[in-house]
C-alpha cells in the first residue's frame, strides 16, 4: 500500500503535516491541542456534528464549523476556542445550551468525578446560569433493561447510544423518539434492551444519563481502584478494567485493545462479575469423610490429604481441564503429573492444529478482509461475541461475509463445515457453494472464522487457507477462554485409559460440571476437584479445593489469536489460588514449581512471530453429513449460560428463551404458528418449547440452545401443541 | 412572450385559467410535454446549457442556481452509483402555499419538469417527497402521474427512447424539518428525519449515498418553460441574478390573499397594493415578512423594495420561499415573535444542541415578555440567545428561528420595550395576528377538537 499523501494544516498557529483526510479532532490532538467533544466518537462511524461542542473557526468560512466533521486538507487553517474569540464564544454558547436543562445533581450522580460534561464545564463553561425558568423534567429513572437505567433529564442527546445500537451492535433497539426539546432516548416499542452488547452504551454516555443497575449509587470515583486485566469468559480475551472498591469488584469497563476488542465488551464480560459473590461459593478446602460427608480442612491438611491420596491411588492419572485455568496453573498441574506422578493423560476442552500460527492475524484484521468465511453451526456471537462485532464492521465496510451454517447466507446441513471447506478447495464445488467460491477467487484478503468444536484443531480451515495462497487468515474459535494456553501447557493429551483409574484431577467448574467426568470419577480411586461453586462434581470428589475467578488471580491467558495476555488479581480470592495449591502439591512430590507467575506478558504486546512457519497442513477427508429421519437438531451454547451467568441475578433476562427455531417451511408444513407451544421429541424423550420461525433457517433443521435441548438426540420430530 | 395580466406575468400558470390542466389531454392541448420531446432529442449537456443560461435560482428558499447544482453531479457514465432526482414537495414554511397550487392545478407541468430534469442528469429513478398533509394534492399528482405513465411519458422506455424513469411519490409524515434537503433524504430512506452534516452534499452523496439532484416543485415546474422558450429568452424575464417569474403566496392582513405569479423584480408595493388590494379595514401597513416565517421582517417604510434576491439581501432579508406575509398596525410584534419561535421549537428536530435548547429558551423568554413579566435584562438576553443560535447549528432551522425574532426586536424595539415598561401587551389582546400564520397551539386546539368528537 502506498503511504497516504501528507498535507499541511495549521491549528491555532501550529503548522503540522498529517495524512490527507485525517479527522481534525485527531489532527488538533497531534498538534497538542484538545478540541472538546461530546457526540464525536470515531468508533461509531461517520461523525454527525450534533452536539456542536467542537465549533472552530476556519479561515475562509463565514460560519463556525464543527471540527469533528472536517478532515485535513492542504492549507486548512483552523482556530480553536483557545485562539479564536469567535470560536470561544460559539463553544461557550453550546455549553450554555447543553447545561440549560441539565440537572445540577452532580453530587449524587454516578458519573460525577469521571464525567466529560463536568470536566468540560469546569474548563470551558459558564460559571453561572442565565436560565431563570423551570428545567425540563421527565420521569426517571427509566429502566432500559434490568441492567441499564436511563435518566432523561441528564441526557444531552449526543446520540452516541443510539448510534452504537444502530451502527455497531446493529441491534436497532435504542432509538430517539419525539423531537426538538422533547426528544428522548427510548427502546424500540419500550421493550427491554436485550442484546449481547447493551452495556457499551454505559461507557459511551458522556453524562450520567445511562447508568448500570449493578454500579448505580455504589461507589465514587475517588474511592475506587481500576485494575487493568483481561476478561476470562470467552476466547476473545477483551482487555478490561476491573473497578474495585473496598476489595470487591464493583464494575468492569473496557480497556481498548485496538487489535482485539476496539474498546467493546459483551454483556457477559461486563456484568457477570457478580458471580464472585455467589452464595454457593466454595471458600475453604474440604475432604470426604466416609458416611459423614465432607469436613472442612486447613490449607496444610488439604496439601497432606492430596499428597496421601495421590500416593495411595497411584496411576494411571487423568486430568480434566476446564480451559479457563491460567497457563501457569495448567503448567503446574502438568509438571506435577508428568514429573511428580510419573505421567498421565488429559481431557482437553479444545484441540489446536500446530499450523494455526502460520495463518495468524490480529482479530482486527477481519475488518480489512474482502471476504469473511464463517464456518460452523454455533453462532459466532454466542461463542466469541466481540469477534462478531468485527465481522459486522467488515460487512459495513463493504466486505462480503459468507456464513456457512444451517441459517447462513449459504444455508447448509448441520455438520457440513469440514465438507464445505473441502468443497471450496475443489475446482467446481457443490452448487450451494459456487457463489462463495467465486467470491473467494476474486478476494484480496480472506478471513476464515471457524465457530464450532473442531477435533482436528482447525485442519479443514487451514487446508482451505493454504489453498488460497497467503491471502487468508484463520480464526479458530475454541470453546473455552484459555483452551489454547492450557493445551500448549499440557502438550500431547495422550489417551484416557479404559478401566480403573488411579487419581483424577478435575480442574475448574466447567470440568466439574461435565457429564463425561462422572464416568471417570466412578472409575477413579481418588478424585481432587478445584471449583468455585457447588455442583454434582464436587459431591463425588475426595478432596475439594476452592477455585478462583479470573478476577482473583494473576496469570497468563492465551486468546483465540494465540496472543498471550496478562490477567491481574483485582480482588483477593477466599483462599489461596489453584496455582499455589498445585505448586504446593508438586513440591511434596519433589517438583519445584513457583507458586506465583514469574514471566507475565506485557500489556498490549503485539502478536509474536510465528513459531513454526513450516508446519504442514493435511486435513482429513470430510464427507457431507448423511440425511436422516426427522429434523436435524442444531444445539448451540448461548453466551448467557454457564456457571458465572447462572449466578448473576441481573443477567437472568439475557438467558436463552426456551424456544425452538424452525424454518418457515417446516413450521407451515406442521401447522405451527410462531410463538405457539410445540413438542420436540426424539427416542421417547420430549420437551415442550415455544416455536420461533426463522426464515433464514434451512428446511429440515431446528435450532435449540443447549440448555433447553438436554436429552434430545441429533434427530428430532416437532409437532404443534 | 409570456402573457401579462396587469402586474401579473404568467408563465407557469399562463394557460391554467379556465382550463383543467390536471388532465393530460388539456395539458397537451396547450403544448404540454412538447418540452420533454424536445429534451429527449437534445444532448444532455445541451439541455443543461439551457438551464445554465436561464440562470434560474431555486424556488425552495435558499435560491441556489439550479443549473449549477445539476452540473455538480457526476456524469452518468462516470458514476459508480445510480443517479437520483428528488423533488422537494414538502412545502411547510409558514405562509407558503405556492407548491400546493402548482401540484393542484398544473401537476403535469411539474411532472414534465421532473422527467426532463431526470433526463438531464441521467437518473432512472425520481422521488417526489410530498408533504403528508397535502392529501388532495397527492391524489391529483398520483392521478396525473398515472395518466403520464399510461401515455408512456414516464415509466419504462419513455416515449420510445429506451430510457426508463420510475417516479415514486412518497408522502411525508408531518415534520417541517423534512423540507431541509438532507433530512428529507434521511426520511425518504426510512430513517428519522434529521439533517445530515454537509459536506458531502447530495450532488455527491444523497439518497442511498448516491448522487442526487434535489429541487423544489416550482423550480422543476419551471424547467419545461425554460426549454420551451429557451434559456436565454427566459433569462430576459426578471432582473439580473433573479431571472424569470415567481409564484408569491400573499397572506396576512391583505385584502386579496392568494398565489400570484409575477416577474422577479416587481416591487412589494405592487404585490401588496396593486395585486393584493392593500390593507383591509382602512388599517395602516406595519410590517411585511417577504419570504416566509424564517426571514427577517421589513417595515412599512421598506415596502418599495423589489422582490428579487439582491434587493432583499440589501435590506438584510431574503426572498426565501416566496411567502409574503402582511401585517397591519394592530399586530403585536412580540406575539409574532412568540408565534414564530413556538413554531420552530415545535419543529426543531432535536439533533443539534443550539436549536433544540435555544428555541425552547426563546419561547420561554418571549412568553414572559408578552405576559409583561420580563425584566429589562431579559430583552437583551433574548437577543443574545438568538445570537448564540445563529450560525452555530447543524442546519438552517435554528437560524430560521433566531434571525426573524432578532429582526423583530431590532426593528420594533420600542414595542418590545413597551411590553416591559407597561408590564403587559399594549394591544391588550386586540392584536390582529389571527390572520397571520396559524399558531402552533391553535392548530393543536383544532386537532384536539376534531379528535375529541363530543358525544
Amino acid at each position: 500500500m502506498s503511504s497516504p499523501e501528507l498535507v499541511t494544516v495549521t491549528v491555532d498557529g501550529r503548522e503540522i503535516q498529517v495524512p490527507k483526510g485525517q479527522g481534525m479532532i485527531e489532527t488538533a490532538l497531534e498538534a497538542g491541542i484538545e478540541i472538546p467533544v461530546f457526540c464525536y466518537e470515531p468508533r461509531l462511524g461517520a461523525p454527525v456534528g450534533a452536539c456542536r461542542m467542537c465549533l472552530c473557526e476556519v479561515a475562509g468560512m463565514p460560519k463556525l464549523q464543527a471540527a469533528c466533521t472536517m478532515t485535513a486538507q492542504d492549507g486548512l487553517v483552523l482556530s480553536t476556542a483557545q485562539t479564536s474569540a469567535k470560536a470561544s464564544e460559539g463553544q461557550n454558547a453550546v455549553l450554555e445550551f447543553i447545561l440549560l436543562n441539565h440537572p445540577l445533581d452532580c453530587p449524587d450522580c454516578d458519573k460525577g468525578g469521571e464525567c466529560p460534561l463536568q470536566d468540560l464545564t469546569f474548563r470551558w463553561g459558564p460559571g453561572a446560569t442565565r436560565m431563570r425558568f423551570e428545567k425540563r423534567t421527565f420521569d426517571k429513572p427509566i429502566p432500559v433493561s434490568p441492567l441499564i437505567a436511563l435518566d432523561r433529564e441528564r441526557c444531552i442527546l449526543c446520540y452516541r447510544c443510539t448510534r452504537f445500537s444502530e451502527t455497531v451492535a446493529e441491534d436497532g433497539q435504542l432509538v430517539a423518539i419525539n423531537r426538538g426539546a422533547g426528544s428522548v432516548i427510548a427502546t424500540f416499542e419500550d421493550e427491554p434492551y436485550r442484546a449481547h452488547f447493551s452495556g457499551n452504551v454505559l461507557e459511551l454516555c458522556p453524562v450520567g444519563a445511562l447508568t448500570s443497575t449493578t454500579y448505580r449509587f455504589r461507589a465514587r470515583p475517588w474511592e475506587i481502584q481500576n485494575v487493568p486485566t483481561v476478561c476470562g469468559l470467552c476466547p476473545v480475551g477483551c482487555n478490561t478494567w476491573a473497578t474495585t472498591r473496598e476489595g470487591k469488584v464493583a464494575r468492569i469497563l473496557s480497556r481498548n485493545h485496538a487489535e482485539v476488542d476496539e474498546g467493546w465488551l459483551c454483556d457477559k464480560g461486563r456484568f457477570a462479575y457478580g458471580h464472585l459473590k455467589a452464595d454457593d461459593r466454595i471458600s475453604v478446602p474440604r475432604r470426604r469423610v466416609r458416611r459423614r460427608g465432607f469436613e472442612p480442612v486447613s490449607w496444610e491438611q488439604a496439601l497432606d490429604e492430596a499428597e496421601r491420596g495421590l500416593k495411595e491411588a497411584g496411576g494411571p492419572v487423568v486430568v480434566v481441564f476446564s480451559g479457563g485455568e491460567t497457563v501457569e496453573t495448567a503448567t503446574a498441574i502438568a509438571r506435577l503429573v508428568k514429573e511428580g506422578l510419573g505421567g498421565g493423560s488429559a481431557l482437553l476442552p479444545d484441540t489446536f492444529h500446530p499450523a494455526l500460527d502460520r495463518f495468524r492475524a490480529p482479530i482486527s484484521a477481519i475488518r480489512d478482509a474482502d471476504v469473511c468465511l464463517v464456518f460452523g453451526d454455533e453462532p459466532v456471537v454466542e461463542r466469541a461475541p466481540v469477534l462478531d462485532l468485527w465481522l459486522r464492521a467488515a460487512r459495513r465496510g463493504g466486505a462480503e461475509v459468507i456464513t456457512l451454517n444451517s441459517a447462513g447466507s449459504a444455508a447448509l446441513q448441520p455438520g457440513s463445515a469440514a465438507w464445505a471447506a473441502a468443497q471450496l478447495q475443489a475446482e467446481s464445488p457443490a452448487e450451494e457453494l459456487r457463489d462463495a467460491k467465486r467470491s473467494l477467487d476474486k478476494a484480496g484478503r480472506v478471513a476464515i472464522v471457524w465457530s464450532e468444536d473442531d477435533p482436528t484443531g482447525g485442519a479443514h480451515a487451514l487446508a482451505l487457507a493454504e489453498s488460497l495462497g497467503d491471502k487468508a487468515s484463520v480464526y479458530l474459535i475454541p470453546r473455552t477462554p484459555n483452551g489454547r494456553g492450557v493445551a500448549a501447557a499440557w502438550g500431547d493429551p495422550g489417551t484416557v485409559p479404559e478401566g480403573e483409574i488411579g487419581a483424577l484431577i478435575v480442574s475448574g467448574d466447567e470440568a466439574a460440571g461435565n457429564p463425561d467426568v462422572r464416568d471417570l470419577a466412578e472409575r477413579a480411586r481418588f478424585v481432587i476437584t478445584t471449583a468455585m461453586f457447588e455442583s454434582e462434581g464436587t459431591l463425588w470428589s475426595h478432596l475439594v479445593l476452592p477455585g478462583t475467578s479470573y478476577l482473583e488471580r494473576d496469570g497468563t491467558t492465551v486468546n483465540l489469536e494465540g496472543r498471550p495476555q496478562r490477567q491481574r488479581r483485582a480482588v483477593a480470592p477466599p483462599a489461596e489460588d489453584e496455582l499455589a495449591f498445585f505448586a504446593g502439591v508438586a513440591r511434596r512430590f519433589g517438583v519445584e514449581v513457583d507458586p506465583w507467575p514469574t514471566m507475565l506478558p506485557d500489556d498490549h504486546a503485539a502478536l509474536s512471530e510465528v513459531e513454526e512457519p513450516d508446519a504442514a497442513v493435511a486435513a482429513p477427508k470430510a464427507a457431507a453429513p448423511k440425511r436422516g429421519q426427522g429434523l436435524a437438531l442444531v444445539r448451540y451454547r448461548s453466551l448467557f449460560s454457564g456457571p458465572a451467568v447462572e449466578r448473576v441475578q441481573q443477567l437472568q433476562f439475557q438467558r436463552p428463551a426456551d424456544e425452538v427455531e424452525l424454518s418457515y417451511e417446516d413450521a407451515s408444513a406442521r401447522g405451527i404458528a410462531a410463538g405457539s407451544t410445540v413438542t420436540v421429541s426424539s427416542n421417547g424423550m420430549s420437551r415442550s418449547l415455544r416455536a420461533r420461525v426463522n426464515r433464514r433457517l434451512r428446511k429440515g433443521v431446528v435450532r435449540i440452545p443447549s440448555e433447553h435441548a438436554e436429552g434430545l438426540h441429533d434427530r428430532v420430530e416437532v409437532k404443534a401443541g | 412572450m409570456a402573457p401579462s395580466d396587469g402586474a401579473l406575468t404568467k408563465l407557469l400558470f399562463a394557460d391554467a385559467d379556465g382550463r383543467d390542466l390536471t388532465r393530460l389531454s388539456e395539458y397537451e392541448e396547450v403544448g404540454g410535454y412538447k418540452s420533454l420531446r424536445k429534451a429527449l432529442k437534445m444532448k444532455r449537456s445541451k439541455a443543461l446549457d439551457e438551464l445554465l443560461a436561464a440562470d434560474v435560482r431555486g424556488r425552495g428558499g435558499a435560491g441556489f442556481p439550479m443549473g449549477r447544482k445539476a452540473s455538480f453531479l457526476p456524469k452518468p457514465k462516470e458514476s459508480a452509483k445510480p443517479i437520483y432526482l428528488v423533488a422537494n414537495a414538502d412545502e411547510s414554511e409558514p405562509g407558503t402555499f405556492k407548491d400546493r397550487e402548482i401540484m393542484a392545478r398544473i401537476p403535469h407541468m411539474f411532472i414534465e419538469g421532473v422527467v426532463i430534469a431526470s433526463r438531464v442528469i441521467g437518473a432512472n429513478t425520481a422521488f417526489i417527497y410530498i408533504r403528508g398533509e397535502y392529501l388532495t394534492e397527492f391524489e391529483i399528482l398520483r392521478d396525473a402521474l398515472e395518466e403520464a405513465l399510461n401515455a408512456g411519458l414516464v415509466g419504462p422506455n419513455v416515449l420510445g427512447t429506451g430510457w426508463d424513469l420510475t417516479v415514486v411519490v412518497h408522502r411525508g409524515a408531518g415534520a417541517y424539518i423534512c423540507g431541509e434537503e438532507t433530512a428529507l433524504l434521511e426520511s425518504l430512506e426510512g430513517k428519522r428525519g434529521q439533517p445530515r452534516s454537509k459536506p458531502p452534499f447530495p450532488a455527491i452523496s444523497g439518497v442511498y449515498a448516491s448522487p442526487t439532484l434535489i429541487n423544489n416543485v416550482e423550480t422543476l415546474a419551471t424547467v419545461p418553460k425554460i426549454l420551451e422558450i429557451g434559456g436565454a429568452e427566459y433569462a430576459k424575464l426578471g432582473v439580473e441574478h433573479s431571472t424569470g417569474t415567481r409564484v408569491f403566496s400573499l397572506s396576512g392582513n391583505v385584502a386579496n390573499g392568494g398565489n400570484y405569479e409575477v416577474e422577479l423584480g416587481t416591487s412589494l408595493r405592487e404585490l401588496v397594493y396593486d395585486i393584493g388590494g392593500g390593507i383591509p379595514g382602512g388599517r395602516e401597513l406595519k410590517a411585511i415578512i417577504p419570504g416566509g416565517s424564517s426571514v427577517p421582517v421589513l417595515t412599512a417604510d421598506e415596502v418599495d423594495t423589489a422582490l428579487d434576491f439582491d434587493s432583499m439581501a440589501a435590506r438584510g432579508t431574503m426572498l426565501g420561499s416566496g411567502a409574503v406575509i402582511v401585517m397591519d398596525d394592530r399586530c403585536c410584534m412580540v406575539q409574532l415573535g412568540l408565534r414564530v419561535a413556538q413554531f420552530y421549537m415545535h419543529e426543531s428536530c432535536g439533533k443539534c444542541t443550539p436549536c433544540r435548547e435555544g428555541t425552547r429558551w426563546m419561547v420561554s423568554i418571549l412568553r414572559k415578555i408578552e405576559d409583561g413579566e420580563a425584566s429589562q435584562g431579559e430583552l437583551d438576553l433574548l437577543l443574545n440567545v438568538c445570537d448564540r443560535i445563529l450560525g452555530n447549528c447543524l442546519c438552517p432551522l435554528g437560524d430560521a428561528a433566531a434571525m426573524p425574532v432578532a429582526s423583530y426586536v431590532a426593528k420594533f424595539r420600542d414595542e418590545y420595550q413597551r411590553h416591559i415598561d407597561e408590564g403587559g401587551c399594549p394591544f391588550h389582546g386586540d392584536s390582529t395576528l389571527d390572520h397571520v400564520m396559524a399558531p402552533v397551539d391553535q392548530y393543536h386546539a383544532r386537532i384536539r377538537a376534531e379528535i375529541e368528537v363530543p358525544a
